[in-house]
């Protein structure tokens, strides 16, 4: 178990209750402004929460493993009945992790304003895999899975302090943060939408910050940030996570410094992706000066429509858009295949891009949920299983299409909306999951497309996205101009296929 | 209800020396004559001889296998895993709940967290949380107004000794400030004050006492003077029919070098670790004994600790090697160890079996540390000042029978001083 030597000072079970220098006779100390010292004369307090027995005690001393509060499960072991608050859970991820959690057998309650909902429909799109009120779903959760839901609607941002009344309600031992605006386009139609996107996630998380400081300080923090907080170089430095390694030297000038340990250049890429790296500095800052534990999780193209939990019922679906603004690229391609619609490449299409299924997703959250960071930790990871260029997505759907399926996919260039680089090195590094908690992926990649194209092709979702076609070609220009990315090409794909692999070898480094 | 009233003014770590010196010179004329008129005797401190142990023996009159407190840190049972124990821990009843009448108990060690009780409690080190420090809660506004600590913040002496000694003197300002306040404020039959500031002083500046040319000196003679005047402020406000008590939990003393015993035990093959590295926790199954702070060893005996290695009937042996051991050891051509004590010799009560097997004292000069991480086995530190089991004082004088006070005085007497002091029909019992 990869968190098995993991002690009461990640658990956030506890109370620090103090320090205390035995130096002179326990001296109590007014702030944690340090861990216990070497000296091993200067100890942290701490008070468990769930077996106030113990009383006053060395929180470095009891491990997950001997704690009867920490039990074993497939994904490490995990604070029994823990409470776990999700923002943003009737989302794509939310809902997931909800049942997800729910089923591992944790107290799940969950925030959401229908943003989402809302943000598609004004688009003039909905989700494809229908989703019913949140009421309903939550009565199905219960009824099909026996999982509770806690629900409270509420904007984190406009009602500060209904979210603050909800948290002291509940005292969730980790707040999984899911209730941004996952969308760049969005945040790119015009300013209005650009301030919105600023205001619910950068000024949202700060609320949320403050909140956890004066409330559940000992929470941790799991906040959804992106890989496309890095951008794409074109230097091609590693893309590392969060932070330089130990051994990172910047030379200059015939000197040189140190970088281990400081945060890497971020190079967003839209004004949603400011947000986030805002929400990085933020959330760093906060861990530093208030003790919070917060992980930054940088998730890379998410895709799927499985996990045992909501597959299990069609009313425990979740939704799945493919609209321009909020359709992630391999569901986007799927519902196009899906269609006959050339699958679309923007500009050159050779983007490459950090990936991972929904499945996958989960557990990863689930395996940081139980490994909480330190007091004071703020800790990233890359949250990818794999590296590919968009090209060779979009070929892997045409494969699974065509063979499985028997669909005649195209892929077609078009103009790209974006400001970003559509040919460039590419070297993300994600070690810490796999090596660090023990995560391998679950999900192959074909299987995961087989699957959505099952799902897709079902005639009643098929007409959702047939409704629904005109909102997957891009409209929204980084330029501020309104008009439909035109074609390109149509990609000839065993060529294409052939040349692509060559490509591969140049731009993706080691990894 | 007794109308006799016992004022009990605790004064931390002060030694009986350094009192009767100080009151002899003219700085401490209050103390003097509180025990010229009463009796003045040399007191026994708890073994081991530090505030948690001593305090909690002072207000409950028992020894620490009947309290259940050996230190400001223990094991969770069964386990190498570090606690520290508090009031909550003590397993003996303070004389507050056994009288009938209220009390003001306000900055006595070793008593947070604070619990309900008939009058008033502010509790002294180690006290963390404040609202968990003062009963009744009401108080806290009060408190806050008067600018009262819990107590010195002994970070600054690390900083700045100048810091440090304002910090101590507004420290002993605001608590008199209070206790004066609740004096007045309730009525009631103890009241027990502890200054604590005169402990953490002479921590660090034992040399500024004992060298007239030091620096700090005359503050510290200075802080003593503040203390002398507190006490007259008190004895001024006693009635004829009242008995005040004066103590100490301990005594103090010279410190030239901190002695590391884990590091002692580490060297002679009674103490090894799993993967090396030094923590309680990685206590390995070759291990035969370890030490808890100050110098309480325990024998890591089968069936009591995770990886416990030593029999019940290996256990003597062990024992006979530790007493060996330490009776030889010698630093800078002078015996390091003046005595041990077993466990049987010094306990007797319910939690004997949780209680240290041997406890060390250290000869003067040499303060034993049970710092497991140590790699020497001694060093210097910023403190010159240490604890003594042996002269700590009692000074008793007013209403009471000077018969009542033994000849030889312990920590564990106080108890039973009080109560006859009170005439408290409910306490006798």
């Amino acid at each position: 178990m990869h968190n098995a030597k993991c002690t009461c000072w990640n658990c956030p079970a506890i109370n620090l209750a103090g320090k205390v220098d035995f130096r002179a006779c326990g001296q109590a100390g007014a702030q944690f402004d340090k861990k216990a010292d070497d000296s091993q004369e200067t100890h942290i307090m701490a008070e468990c929460k769930r077996r106030p027995d113990l009383g006053l005690f060395d929180p470095m001393s009891i491990t997950f493993e001997e704690c009867p509060e920490w039990q074993k499960t497939p994904y490490g072991y995990l604070l029994k009945n823990m409470r776990v608050m999700i923002l943003g859970v009737d989302g794509y991820l939310g809902w997931t992790l909800a049942l997800w959690l729910g089923r591992l057998g944790c107290q799940v309650s969950g925030v959401d304003n229908y943003n989402r909902r809302n943000w598609v429909k004004e688009r003039g799109a909905h989700t494809v895999i229908p989703i019913s009120r949140m009421s309903e779903r939550l009565h199905a959760a219960k009824e099909v899975l026996g999982v509770n839901i806690n629900f409270r609607e509420i904007d984190i941002y406009e009602e500060r302090d209904k979210l603050k009344e909800f948290i002291d309600e509940i005292k969730p031992e980790a707040i999984v943060h899911y209730g941004e605006c996952p969308s760049a386009p969005f945040s790119m139609i015009d300013v209005e939408h650009a301030i919105d996107v600023q205001r619910n996630n950068v000024l949202g998380t700060l609320g949320l910050l403050f909140t956890m400081r004066d409330i559940v300080p000992e929470s941790s923090l799991l906040k959804l940030g992106t890989m496309g907080e890095y951008g794409t170089p074109l230097t091609g430095r590693p893309l590392f996570e969060g932070m330089f390694p130990a051994d990172a030297v910047l030379h200059w000038d015939n000197r040189e410094w140190s970088l281990g340990g400081e945060l890497t250049p971020r190079d967003p890429v839209s004004f949603y992706h400011v947000s986030k790296v805002q929400d990085t500095f933020n959330c760093y800052e906060a861990s530093k000066y208030w003790w919070l534990r917060s992980y930054d999780i940088m998730q890379g193209v998410i895709f799927g429509v499985h996990t045992e939990e909501v597959s299990a019922d069609p009313r425990l679906r979740t939704r799945l858009d493919i609209d321009e603004w909020f359709g992630t690229i391999i569901n986007r391609f799927v519902a196009q295949a899906v269609l006959d619609i050339p699958l679309t490449l923007y500009g050159a299409g050779q983007q490459i891009r950090g990936f991972i299924a929904l499945r996958d997703a989960m557990e990863c959250m689930t395996r940081l949920l139980a490994s909480p960071p330190e007091p004071g930790q703020y800790a990233v990871v890359n949250q990818i299983s794999g590296v590919k260029s968009l090209r060779q997505l979009a070929y892997i759907v045409a494969k699974v299409g065509r063979k499985h399926f028997n669909l005649p996919v195209q892929i077609q260039r078009i103009e790209n909306p974006r400001v970003e680089a559509d040919i460039h090195p590419f070297e993300a590094l994600y070690e810490k999951l796999p090596k660090q908690y023990g995560f391998e992926p679950k999900v192959d990649i074909e299987e995961e497309v087989r699957r959505m194209f099952e799902l897709l092709m079902k005639p009643e979702i098929r007409a959702r996205i047939e409704e629904k076609k005109h909102v997957i070609i891009p409209k929204t220009w980084w330029s501020g101009v309104k008009r439909e990315a035109q074609r390109i090409e149509l990609i000839n794909l065993e060529k294409e296929i052939k040349e692509d692999e060559e490509r591969a070898k140049i731009f993706m480094g080691k990894k | 209800m007794s109308k006799k009233r016992i004022i009990f003014i605790g004064l931390d770590g002060v030694p009986f020396g350094l009192l009767k010196d100080l009151a002899q010179k003219g700085v401490m004329p209050n103390t003097k004559k509180v025990i010229e008129q009463g009796c003045f005797r040399k007191m026994f401190s708890s073994v081991p001889e530090i505030s948690s142990v001593a305090w909690s023996s002072i207000i409950t009159g028992k020894n620490p296998a009947e309290h259940g407190i050996f230190g400001f840190t223990d094991l969770i049972p069964n386990s190498y895993s570090m606690r520290f124990p508090n009031f909550s821990n003590l397993k003996a009843e303070p004389f507050w709940n056994l009288i009938e009448g209220p009390s003001v108990i306000l900055n006595v060690p070793s008593t947070y967290p604070v619990k309900p009780m008939n009058g008033v409690h502010i509790s002294g080190f180690v006290s963390i949380d404040f609202k968990r420090s003062v009963y009744p809660l009401e108080l806290i506004p009060v408190l806050q107004e008067k600018d009262y600590r819990l107590d010195v913040n002994s970070e600054y002496a690390h900083k700045s000794f100048d810091l440090f000694l304002s910090d101590l003197n507004k420290t002993l300002e605001a608590r008199m400030d209070a206790a004066m306040y609740l004096w007045n404020k309730y009525a009631w039959q103890v009241f027990m004050l502890v200054f604590t500031g005169t402990d953490r002083l002479m921590h660090f500046l034992w040399n500024a006492y004992e060298d007239e040319k030091h620096t700090y000196h005359d503050s510290f003679i200075g802080h003593f003077r503040k203390v002398d005047e507190a006490i007259g402020e008190i004895s001024q406000k006693m009635r004829d029919e009242d008995t005040l008590i004066m103590l100490s939990d301990h005594g103090f003393e010279r410190l030239d070098k901190d002695v590391y015993i884990n590091h002692i035990l580490k060297e002679n093959g009674f103490l090894s670790f799993q993967d090396n590295t030094a923590h309680l926790k990685n206590i390995s199954g070759d291990t035969k004994a370890f030490a808890l702070d100050p110098a309480r060893i325990y024998i890591n005996q089968k069936e009591k600790y995770p990886r416990g290695r030593v029999s019940v009937n290996d256990r003597e042996k062990i024992i006979t090697d530790l007493i060996d051991l330490f009776q030889s050891l010698t630093l800078d051509n002078k015996k390091l160890i003046r005595k041990i004590f077993r466990k049987e010799d010094v306990y007797h009560g319910q939690f004997l079996d949780v209680a240290p097997d041997l406890i060390l004292l250290g000869e003067e000069g040499f303060n034993l540390k049970g710092n497991i991480k140590a790699q020497r086995v001694a060093d210097r530190s910023i403190f010159s000042g240490k604890h003594t089991l042996d002269t700590a004082f009692l000074a008793v004088s007013g209403s009471f029978e000077k018969g009542v006070v033994p000849e030889a005085p312990c920590v564990y007497d106080i108890w039973g001083l009080i109560r006859e002091g009170l005439e408290d029909k409910k306490a006798k019992k």
